[in-house]
């Protein structure tokens, strides 16, 4: 195994080299780097000209050039990175530290999310072949693939954002808005729970019931301005994740598994609740700033490590499942947590930035703020282009998934389980997702490629200053050294990536480490 | 009639709605299984058969329209819903199916698929129920147990998966187990033990079986009852002997005439093979090895220092079981794969030293015939094109003088002329391996490879294209390697057979030496293994085997109770 | 043992044909379906796909039609270059009822040019650019596929390293690059964007191939001394056939995507010429003040891509029925 990956990513290096070397190549040919002041009147152009061949070197050779490059690129390895200058004459590695994190925070949000719905989507459409909602799914699916998502981001700009922030600070939601999407909502999860006409009937009512109740109650209490929040309900909603998880994994009848679930919830409970005030304190200091997403992260640790803990001494016999669902809920219930103390702090934001929903750049510029309204500042930027950028993915994610599935599905091995008595959601869960994840693994590195695509476009929309800005403004002036800052991270990004879809096929299917 | 049926059918009626109409798969059909009692229930495809076994399970695909009635104990099954149904499933009715290879999820671990039905059924949880899996592990003969327990499918041979298969069966004590076709996947000597444990099972724990099958040999060695099944209803049913011994029904009599029996050599179905008069060598192979490449190991030899002749107009039978490197014989006879060392011999040319222009001309004179009719044409041209591309490769004649040919050809293998146009598709599985027989006879060769060329086909039509392949050999007189694993073909047409094992020959020489008197253990193994559809007959022949294992220092396989009572 | 009632030529017997497994051949008549009719039959079957092909057909007439091609003049009378005065605010005359075309069905841009014409320059440049690269990344993508399924060894894994290539440099990257250097340029742009689309479906031909060089009726071809390319070419590509079509579909619709996604970024086609992503590019902030600018291209990208798909859809769901039983 360790072999293994020693060998690809040796090859990776290789091929990171190779496409360096055709990408500096044809973008020194792209166009001529000096055509903007050949064009120009200005007087002081023979020196600005001269000026430029002397800080691009566009006296020497190409291959002197991009030896010069490579040469300061594999300082990297020894952590003295140096990417050269721009046309301009900036840094590159100051560029490229700045932009790479809000870009791959972007990719890898949106893949992570198309991963998940895309997947759970395709599993469904899958197992409810040839239904309406299997037919819907695949509609959408074929709607996204054929979405060009510049277009789109600019619809979710307009509509998401703009008239979002317009309807917000006195909006109301009328009970005809109410009463439909209350139907559309119970009409999409009962087509997709499926069963009997009075099966489904009786989910669509209730559905229609809760989602009414909510939106109405959402409406009355100005929810989306003053969101209600607190210990009540997130001990409400950290218990009923509870009892989702052990309905997702073992069911009810297995007391280990159900012991190590309700456990961990109340090691949740009972953790948020002491943390809590320490949580919520009021920073505006930024030098304390890296202290309070420290504590957040160790939150997180603690959580995760009592919930293996958990596991591991409740779990009994099925010591491994026990485990993986207490994991499981505690992230859940640490993700609840975060979301409380986001919302917990929105009313305040939203006396700050009164239009929460920006349409353009990473961050707001020249905001100073306290930690909370930093964060859901950087969560507020987030939601637009990950949208936009997540919906296209989906649609790829949820076609194979469901081919996968379908051609899984029909498996002599599938037969034998449901002759074993074995309930149809664990045949689901347990025979056949394992072996229908298998061949998506792959898929995901391709995808990968797509997403830095699809992100140097979104950033476009949305005005970001990420490495999407560094390629197109580099490419726009024939300047080699952004695109290969840019090249260098989402090349490695998208080498890391092959890599871990090459380990998670291994781990998936066990006739590969044979 | 003391004891109450665990499984029976009442007018069971199933119906296929497909996009080609309606398909009537099970006509009104009666039968009941009681314990400790094998049932068989015989056909060939299309028969009904394995609907009418899935029914107990209620399995059957949404399209199905279930009519009458399947009761397992207690329970009428179609009157169930899922969450009912689902505790009778593994738990009073279980299933064995027919292919161990895709029978095991390859994802998880073997022990863990035998204690998720415990766990299901309540029978045991946890460490418990990992314990009895190992207990049952052991009961069907898996020796290492512990260690196999904790290993994935395909760590573990087709033999050691139908065990596990049968195990998993096994784990909570059903009353009646179905097993379809168990054992057609597997090699003779391991579908003797894979019976023999099978029968170990109804006699110590009382279960009820009912075997799916169309081996009649198998129905002989293990049934109490049979039911003879043809197009969706049981024409014939009684005892063993009864069906076996004296049929009634015109097809149960048909199908009998049609199985092949090891001992009555030649002329079985019809005609004779010549005898062989010249000593001219068609195929002289010496000394002949074939390595695989392996990935940092050693290379793997499949065929190792392998000699042996076949003269003009012989049919030589080349057997074995899986893995004994038959097949890779016949593919580098053929030119598929490259000889690692020694000479091969057709009509006096060394194959392995031809290159280009010569090699091809000596490849017009041997024809070729694979084991899997729906494989070996190509699904895109016609019958008529594909039966002429030899000419064509070979560029011999015209469009007409081609086309006769064609038909020429088409009457020796007895199709009509009008399967010309036809495509591949079109056609049955028979038709097609003639359609691949009249290929290899395009040019007339001297020597022809026939690589399993009957066994994907039913017994009845194994049993005309036997005959009608005999008869074309009688009249073109071309010398034949008959690759098989099934003794009783070989037996009813080779002159001499040569018998390997793990890629070396055992034993070779004529066909009454070999089959009649073996000297090799292996050999004998082999003979002993291979069933007869005579009930009385194979009783002889299983005490027989057993008394040659036991001479041999092996021990006959059955369910070991003792590990399971602990 | 032996049946003595044993055929030769004759007709089968009463009992033989009334107990056979096996169907009887019908000799009445002589007519007989190939793969490739079964394929058209369950296709021209396929409503969304029959849907797809209708409309595509509809807007490639009209595209083309209009405006006219080169030097073929079209039946409307403006052009997509030349700007006029701008009426009632540029606001399309198009109305479904009482139904009328009007001046400016699509309305004007902002310096009067007529916007019907420049949609239709557009979807003319972008199926243009779109079957172009479809066509040549097909011929290279089943060419090397093909060549590296079948014969291994060197182009396999030169195949295997440029996929690998492929990965790291997004292929709209390397899209972007090549529309930097021929922007102007459309049909050698259209070529360029071939040459770096074909990877993706040399790998699934090469899959195909691979699993049909296994088969027997390839053994039994080869085993006759058929020469690999005839094999190739007759046996094996007319069989991989399914793979390839869906996939040329596939790769249609997403150049569709790609010519308008470089174009967005100012990468692709330039003015004076035109193409749907460069309007959008042009026109993205005028969706509240001219939506119509906005609106016509994206929903001409829209139901192309969205056409394409279904087309290659219902081929897939024709080439691969999964008409079993069960």
């Amino acid at each position: 195994m360790f072999k293994y990956i020693a060998k690809r990513l040796g090859q990776s290096v290789l091929i990171l080299l190779l496409g360096s070397l055709v990408l500096y190549v044809l973008v020194i040919n792209s166009g001529d780097p000096l055509e903007d002041l050949r064009e120009s009147n200005d007087p002081n152009r023979e020196n600005r000209i001269q000026a430029r061949i002397a800080n691009m070197n566009l006296d020497l050779p190409w291959y002197t050039r991009y030896l010069t490059w490579l040469g300061g690129a594999a300082r990297c390895v020894i952590g003295q990175c140096d990417l050269g200058t721009s046309r301009d004459g900036q840094s590159v590695t100051a560029l490229v530290t700045q932009a790479a994190s809000a870009t791959l925070r972007l990719v890898i949000v949106a893949t992570l999310a198309a991963i998940i719905i895309g997947i759970t989507l395709g599993i469904v459409s899958a197992v409810r072949q040839y239904s309406g909602f299997d037919y819907g799914v695949t509609l959408m699916a074929f709607v996204f693939f054929s979405l060009p998502v510049f277009w789109f981001a600019v619809l979710l700009k307009h509509y998401a954002a703009i008239q979002f922030n317009d309807w917000l600070p006195a909006g109301q939601i009328s009970l005809r808005t109410i009463l439909i999407s209350a139907a559309v909502i119970a009409f999409i999860l009962q087509a997709a729970l499926g069963g009997h006409w009075k099966r489904r009937l009786a989910t669509f009512g209730v559905i229609f019931v809760i989602v009414g109740g909510v939106l109405f109650y959402m409406d009355a209490v100005e929810w989306l301005r003053r969101p209600a929040v607190g210990l009540p309900i997130y001990i409400l909603a950290v218990i009923g994740l509870a009892v989702l998880v052990i309905v997702l994994t073992s069911g009810f009848k297995n007391p280990r598994v159900r012991n190590a679930v309700f456990a961990t919830a109340g090691i949740a409970i009972v953790g948020y609740a002491v943390m809590r005030p320490t949580l919520m304190a009021e920073r505006t200091d930024p030098e304390t700033f890296r202290g309070a997403t420290l504590l957040l992260l160790g939150c997180l640790v603690a959580g995760v490590v009592l919930a293996v803990l958990a596991g591991q001494l409740l779990g009994g016999f099925s010591r491994r499942q026990a485990t993986g669902a207490a994991v499981v809920t505690s992230l859940f219930s640490s993700a609840l947590a975060f979301a409380d103390l986001m919302l917990s702090h929105w009313s305040g934001y939203l006396a700050v930035m009164p239009r929460p929903i920006p349409t353009i750049a990473a961050v707001t510029p020249n905001f100073y703020s306290t930690y909370w309204n930093h964060m859901i500042d950087t969560a507020t930027h987030l939601i637009l282009p990950t949208v936009a950028l997540t919906a296209i993915s989906i649609a790829a994610y949820t076609r194979y998934t469901r081919a996968s599935m379908l051609d899984v599905l029909n498996q002599d091995y599938i037969r034998t389980a449901r002759s074993k008595g074995i309930a149809e959601r664990k045949v689901i869960t347990r025979h056949a997702l394992r072996n229908g994840l298998i061949p998506i693994a792959t898929i995901v590195a391709f995808d990968f490629a797509g997403l830095i695509g699809g992100a140097v476009i979104t950033e476009t929309v949305f005005g970001w200053q990420g490495m999407g800005n560094l390629f197109r403004v580099g490419l726009e002036q024939v300047d080699p050294a952004p695109v290969m800052g840019f090249f260098l991270v989402t090349g490695s990004a998208a080498v890391l990536m092959n890599l871990v879809a090459d380990l998670a096929y291994a781990i998936l299917d066990p006739r590969i480490t044979g | 009639m003391t004891q109450e049926a665990v499984l029976q059918f009442k007018d069971l009626d199933v119906k296929f709605k497909t996009e080609f109409g309606r398909v009537h798969a099970v006509k009104g059909l009666n039968l009941e299984v009681r314990p400790g009692e094998v049932v068989a229930l015989v056909g060939e495809s299309g028969s009904g058969k394995s609907v009418t076994a899935t029914t107990a399970l209620g399995l059957l695909p949404k399209n199905a329209a279930i009519g009458g009635e399947t009761v397992v104990g207690q329970h009428s099954i179609t009157k169930l819903n899922g969450k009912q149904l689902r505790t009778i499933r593994g738990n009073h009715v279980a299933m064995v199916f027919q292919e161990p290879m895709t029978a095991l999820n390859p994802v998880i671990r073997v022990g863990e698929q035998l204690t998720e039905a415990m766990e299901v059924h309540g029978v045991a949880f946890g460490r418990e129920a990992w314990s009895r899996a190992v207990d049952l592990l052991k009961a069907v003969g898996i020796p290492n147990a512990e260690r196999r327990a904790k290993q994935f499918p395909h760590e573990l041979s087709g033999g050691m998966r139908q065990r596990v298969v049968i195990a998993m069966a096994l784990s909570c004590d059903p009353e009646v187990i179905i097993a379809d076709e168990p054992t057609t996947a597997l090699d003779v000597t391991v579908q003797a033990d894979i019976l023999d444990l099978l029968r170990s099972l109804k006699d110590k724990l009382n279960t009820g079986i009912l075997l799916i099958t169309h081996n009649m040999g198998v129905v002989a060695d293990m049934a109490d009852r049979v039911a003879v099944m043809f197009k969706g209803e049981i024409v014939e049913h009684g005892t063993a002997e009864e069906v076996l011994l004296h049929p009634q029904h015109p097809y149960t009599k048909r199908l009998l005439d049609a199985v092949p029996h090891l001992g009555d050599g030649h002329g079985q179905f019809g005609s004779k093979v010549n005898p062989v008069t010249t000593d001219e060598l068609a195929l002289e192979v010496r000394n002949f090895v074939i390595e695989y490449k392996r990935q940092g190991k050693k290379p793997f030899r499949a065929v190792d220092d392998v000699s042996f002749d076949v003269r003009r107009g012989e049919i030589v039978g080349l057997v074995g079981e899986s893995g004994s490197g038959k097949s890779t014989i016949g593919r580098a006879l053929l030119g598929l794969i490259p000889a690692h060392s020694g000479e091969v011999r057709v009509l006096g040319q060394d194959l392995t030293k031809l290159r280009g222009q010569e090699l091809k001309k000596l490849r017009r004179r041997i024809g070729v015939i694979f084991q899997d009719p729906a494989a070996s044409l190509n699904p895109r041209l016609p019958i008529g094109d594909v039966i002429a591309e030899p000419m064509v490769v070979h560029k011999i004649g015209n469009a007409a003088e081609r086309k006769a040919r064609v038909h020429e050809l088409l009457d020796a293998v007895r199709l009509p002329r009008s399967a010309y146009n036809r495509y591949p598709h079109e056609l049955s599985g028979g038709q097609r391996q003639r359609v691949s027989i009249a290929r290899a006879l395009t040019l007339n060769p001297d020597l022809l490879v026939a690589d399993e060329p009957t066994s994907a086909l039913d017994v009845s039509v194994q049993a005309s294209v036997l005959e009608m392949f005999t008869d074309l050999q009688t009249e073109f007189g071309f010398a034949c390697l008959f690759i098989s694993h099934d003794l009783a073909v070989i037996d009813s047409l080779a002159h001499r057979v040569v018998v390997m094992q793990y890629g070396k020959i055992v034993e070779k020489g004529t066909r009454e030496e070999v089959l009649l008197d073996a000297k090799e253990e292996y050999t004998r193994r082999l003979l002993a293994a291979a069933p007869v559809p005579d009930p009385i007959e194979q009783a002889q022949r299983r005490e027989e085997r057993h008394r040659l294992l036991e001479s041999l220092g092996d021990e006959v396989v059955e369910l070991d109770t003792r590990e399971l009572d602990q | 043992m032996t049946d003595n009632n044993t055929p030769q030529s004759q007709p089968v017997t009463d009992e033989e044909s009334q107990y056979s497994v096996e169907d009887v051949i019908d000799q009445t008549t002589d007519k007989s379906y190939s793969q490739g009719q079964l394929v058209m039959r369950r296709f021209f079957r396929h409503k969304a796909a029959m849907g797809g092909l209708v409309i595509l057909l509809f807007v490639i007439v009209i595209s083309f039609t209009s405006i006219g091609f080169g030097p073929i003049p079209g039946w409307w009378d403006k052009d997509f270059m030349t700007p006029s005065t701008v009426q009632n605010g540029g606001a399309p005359t198009l109305k479904l009822w009482p139904f009328q075309i009007g001046e400016h069905p699509f309305g004007q841009d902002t310096i009067g040019k007529d916007y019907f014409a420049l949609v239709m320059r557009g979807s003319q440049v972008s199926l243009f650019i779109a079957f172009t690269v479809g066509i040549i990344a097909t011929i290279i993508g089943t060419t090397i596929g093909a060549v590296a399924g079948y014969y291994r060894g060197l182009t396999e894994s030169l195949l295997m390293r440029t996929t690998d290539l492929f990965i790291i440099i997004p292929a709209l990257v390397l899209a972007a690059v090549f529309g930097r250097t021929f922007g102007s340029n459309v049909p050698i742009l259209a070529v360029m964007l071939g040459v770096i689309s074909w990877t993706g479906l040399a790998r699934l031909v090469r899959g195909e191939v691979l699993s049909l060089r296994e088969r027997e009726f390839v053994a039994a071809a080869r085993a006759i001394g058929t020469p690999s390319g005839t094999i190739i070419r007759r046996h094996v590509l007319p069989n991989a056939l399914g793979t390839i079509v869906v996939n040329a579909t596939l790769l249609i619709s997403s150049a569709i995507l790609t010519e308008t996604a470089i174009s967005f970024l100012g990468f692709g086609v330039r003015p004076p010429d035109t193409s749907l992503g460069l309007l959008i590019q042009t026109y993205q902030n005028a969706l509240t003040t001219r939506p119509w600018l906005f609106w016509w291209p994206g929903i001409f990208i829209l139901t192309i891509a969205l056409c394409v798909n279904f087309i290659g859809d219902g081929l897939r769901d024709a080439f691969d029925p999964r008409q079993t039983l069960d």
